[in-house]
């Protein structure tokens, strides 16, 4: 018994002197992972195709995380990661804070997204919202509305078609600021109206904002009266619980599909990118062999799979990373 | 603490006329070893003064943030519509108010069971019973509070505050009794300490004079005891509190929440705001006002953990000093 | 402090002396502790239940598959052997860090040091660092641990938020903890012991390290699992050090890389996985990983049990 307790204590420094020591042998050896960070709304298809990517090429590391496309940039331009998603353009004020950085990138178009506004299954009584309507119930003036009739006189005001709105209760929920999906949702939506109306292009503040996922469809399918906006693939994966509201666009009030979608007769689809560091790439080869593989046949499949639409054409997005 | 050393090394001090390197001086001589004393002393009051090293680590991080916070920050935005802190509204009620009705919930369910569970275990159980129950409450002490987060998101909240009220999966009630589940196992252990405390020839004298065990129970230990029991209140709010999981995973409003006082609807707590927060846009050290609004939040639940924590830690010494 | 001890007696004696009978209170009140303790257990009933329900179907399904496979995005195949990974260096990190430097430190406290105004400074401060929410580690971990493994050049490919990162937050989480119980073990150890190894001449470490350690030790060692079974469990101090909530793949890293590369743990895989708004993540998955979870730490807990019924001695 006596001596045990000294063993034991010999034992830890031995452990503790060995994880010492195998700090210093192996160093700084240049990693070859690659990271992926940025819009939640791409992560799916980066997240597939890096798993696809890791079968094939189980030696490299790879990481996808999703917090979205405003923070994903702010990584990306610090130098934290290799590719960023993004579910809108980059910002001028984006691209400005990675060119003093010095990181230089490669835009990549890589599918099609149909932004969904979507409410409960159980909502029957709205079939169709334009843009005047979105602006009347979710836009910068409609702070305070706790119910859809809040919104009729500002609806009627601007001409909305679909005014006046069932006098229920109106539970907002959506993605938040970081998010490329509300960025997406306040361009193709919000900011005409509101800058002719001097208003600031944003969505009213007072809705439950999330990057969870699951909040977001909890948020929505846990009320028949409730209305939020999120990317196609995520509507159609919760098309048991959520329903798209059709958008009234130049053709009229057309529901979201891959067909709606992809032929451009759906109002408000947005494209998704992925934006490439080429120093990085140069770099390091594992990323070239990653972004190759995305825009392969198999890579593309994930566009399928993961529930987007594929673009008419690639080559534009294939010339631009052949001529990085 | 600091008081029983003294009286333990009472003895070896008076043969030695003091301690530490005074007593090797005396006794051990050989400046060898006398040098080896020194060295090891030095060691663990590095140790020691290491573990301060932490707490001045903690402050200055926050304090430092928090501190940019305070002066970029528009002051009526600290008092406006709500928690949005990536569209600079940091509406400071929105996410205090939550905290407090959460931490209420929580207290109030696990007060009863906390007291409970202690009393019973401590004066009512025989001893088989006690040792078989007792290690049953320490292993829901154990529970990862992450592991009772899902519990509250996919059992409370549908089969108890669904079932009694129309509530929106993501609560603040359904958050609020994780988080007392959680708090329960330390409420028990503080209150079990305290009655444990009670000397047994209080109990005796009672029973000497024909009391039963329930009145001794009832006007002899708990009263006795009423300071510990304060305590392990005291010291389950601020549990409750600071406990961030729970409510990250069940209370819902996790980006950004309107100032909500219903119970039943979705909520926003300091912990959650605060993991809300880091797991978005400030990966990016550094950066901006939401960012540097982590650090603010953080300062303020230090600081209301530490006034509590001070608070309980008098009310248990004062249990110590009685008996 | 008589007159607070003898007060409720004097009540009781009165009551006793006035002949009044004890009403239905009393059983009422003993009846109403045991339904707070039989809630507090039913509690762990319905929340093991809960899991074991939820987790049944991946149990019998996949089997020890579920450990063995890294995490995938497709549900059938997705399994939590980087969380197991992740959680186990990152204890190691932990123990290696914090549990000689909290016996050391409470060896000081305990043993060398004089009763004067800076040790109970720093006993009090121990006390308050134990009571601090965990996520204010983590925002330490965030706002210094994170910059100071970069600027060690220890930051590797996750930029710092990295298993090392990880480890030290948890580290300085628990060291309070081991101060605390270990100091509660060092206590126990009768003064007789110290004061008869004195007599025979030996210097304060030789007393310290050949007879209150060892005489210690078992307590020691019970507390010190128990606090690695707390830092195995720890969620959000992770996820504000940057722990990974989406698809990643060690590829084929050296033990240096891991440890500072991208990163998850067991409890992060849990919470990514239960918001996830695909039912088979969070119904089946989850709470599979929360029994992986479970069992790992009540092993650590039976661990810790037979240590101290195994050492146990009456003084």
């Amino acid at each position: 018994m006596r001596n045990r307790p000294v063993l034991f204590v010999v034992a830890l420094a031995v452990v503790a002197a060995a994880c010492g020591g195998s700090d210093g042998d192996s160093g700084d050896s240049g990693s070859s992972g690659i990271r992926i960070s940025g819009s939640s709304t791409v992560e799916p298809i980066s997240a597939t195709n890096a798993q696809k990517f890791n079968s094939a090429n189980p030696d490299v590391a790879i990481s996808v995380e999703g917090p979205g496309t405003g923070d994903g940039f702010k990584l990306f331009c610090a130098g934290d990661t290799d590719i960023s998603d993004a579910s809108r353009p980059i910002k001028d004020s984006e691209a400005e804070a990675c060119a003093d950085a010095g990181v230089d990138y490669v835009e990549l178009m890589v599918a099609i997204d149909g932004l969904s506004v979507v409410t409960s299954t159980e909502n029957s009584a709205v079939e169709c919202l334009g843009n005047e309507d979105l602006y009347a119930l979710l836009g910068p003036e409609s702070i305070g509305f706790d119910s859809w009739s809040d919104a009729d006189a500002l609806g009627a005001e601007l001409g909305a078609t679909h005014a006046p709105y069932p006098a229920a209760e109106l539970t907002v929920t959506g993605p938040g600021e970081e998010s490329g999906t509300y960025d997406s949702f306040v361009e193709l939506v919000l900011e005409d109206i509101a800058d002719e109306r001097d208003e600031d292009a944003v969505t009213r503040p007072d809705y439950v904002a999330s990057a969870n996922d699951n909040v977001i469809v909890e948020g929505i399918a846990g009320s028949p009266t409730s209305l939020g906006w999120v990317g196609y693939a995520f509507y159609i994966n919760n098309a048991d619980r959520l329903r798209a509201i059709a958008v009234e666009g130049d053709a009229g009030c057309v529901a979201p599909t891959p067909e709606t979608i992809a032929d451009g007769s759906y109002p408000i689809a947005r494209p998704l990118y992925i934006y490439v560091n080429t120093a990085k790439a140069a770099a390091n080869p594992a990323i070239v062999d990653y972004v190759d593989f995305y825009l392969s046949d198999d890579g593309l499949a994930s566009v399928d799979e993961t529930g987007y639409v594929r673009l008419a054409d690639y080559s534009s997005t294939r010339s631009a990373w052949a001529g990085r | 603490m600091g008081r029983p050393v003294s009286r333990r090394h009472s003895i070896a001090e008076a043969a030695h006329g003091g301690r530490g390197l005074s007593a090797s001086v005396m006794l051990a001589g050989d400046p060898r070893r006398r040098r080896k004393e020194a060295r090891v002393r030095g060691f663990l009051f590095a140790a020691a003064a290491a573990t301060v090293l932490v707490g001045v680590a903690i402050v200055l991080a926050l304090i430092g943030e928090a501190w940019n916070f305070v002066t970029q920050v528009e002051f009526s935005k600290l008092w406006s519509l709500g928690w949005f802190p990536r569209r600079d509204f940091f509406d400071v009620r929105t996410i205090v108010l939550g905290t407090i009705i959460i931490a209420g919930i929580a207290m109030v369910v696990a007060t009863p069971l906390g007291l409970g569970a202690a009393i019973y275990l401590s004066e009512y159980a025989s001893p088989r019973t006690r040792r078989i129950l007792k290690p049953i409450v320490e292993i829901l002490a154990g529970i990862p509070s992450v592991v009772l987060g899902y519990f509250a998101l996919t059992w409370i909240s549908p089969n108890v505050v669904q079932r009694l009220f129309t509530a929106n999966t993501f609560n603040m009630a359904a958050a609020g009794i994780g988080v007392g589940v959680l708090v329960t196992p330390l409420v028990a252990a503080v209150t079990e300490d305290a009655l444990r405390a009670v000397p047994v020839s209080l109990r005796e004298a009672s029973y000497g004079l024909g009391a039963r065990r329930g009145e001794t129970v009832r006007k002899v230990v708990l009263p006795a005891a009423v300071s510990g029991i304060v305590a392990a209140l005291i010291l389950g709010v601020s549990r409750a509190i600071g406990e961030t999981m729970v409510v990250a995973m069940a209370a819902g409003a996790t980006g950004g929440s309107l100032l909500q006082l219903n119970p039943l609807e979705p909520g926003q707590t300091m912990t959650a705001a605060m993991t809300a927060l880091a797991i978005g846009s400030d990966q990016v050290a550094g950066s901006g006002l939401a960012f540097q609004s982590l650090f603010f939040v953080g300062l303020l639940l230090f600081a209301m953990t530490l006034i509590l924590n001070v608070i309980g830690d008098r009310f248990v010494r004062r249990v110590r000093e009685k008996y | 402090m008589t007159a607070d001890t003898t007060t409720p007696t004097r009540i009781a004696v009165a009551a006793k002396l006035q002949g009044r009978r004890v009403g239905w209170g009393e059983s009422a009140f003993q009846l109403a502790t045991l339904i707070g303790l039989l809630l507090s257990l039913g509690v762990l009933v319905a929340l093991l239940a809960d899991i074991v329900a939820g987790a049944w179907s991946v149990v019998t399904t996949r089997g020890a598959d579920f450990v063995s496979t890294p995490i995938s995005l497709s549900a059938d195949t997705a399994g939590v052997l980087n969380g197991i990974i992740g959680s186990v260096l990152l204890t190691i990190v932990v123990a290696v860090v914090a549990i000689p430097l909290g016996i050391a430190a409470a060896v000081y406290l305990e043993e060398y040091a004089a009763d004067t105004r800076p040790t109970r400074f720093i006993q009090t401060n121990v006390r308050n660092l134990a009571g601090v929410p965990s996520i204010v580690y983590g925002l330490l971990g965030l706002g210094v641990i994170v910059r100071l493994v970069t600027a060690l050049g220890a930051g590797g490919s996750a930029n710092g938020r990295n298993i090392i990162a990880g480890g030290l937050t948890l580290a300085v989480l628990v060291l309070p903890i081991v101060v605390i119980t270990t100091s509660e073990a060092l206590r126990a150890v009768p003064a007789g012991i110290r004061e008869a190894a004195y007599g025979v001449g030996a210097t304060q470490w030789e007393v310290t390290r050949h007879q209150v350690l060892p005489a210690a030790l078992p307590a020691i060692l019970t507390g010190t699992v128990l606090t690695l079974a707390r830092a195995f469990g720890e969620t959000a101090p992770l996820l504000l050090v940057g722990a990974a909530t989406g698809f990643f793949a060690t590829g084929g890293q050296g033990l240096m890389e891991q440890l500072s590369g991208t990163y998850t743990a067991l409890p992060v895989v849990v919470y990514s996985w239960s918001r996830q708004p695909d039912g088979a993540f969070r119904d089946e998955l989850a709470p599979a990983a929360i029994l992986v979870l479970l069992v790992l730490l009540l092993a650590a807990n039976a661990a810790a049990i037979i240590i101290r019924n195994r050492s146990e001695r009456k003084w």
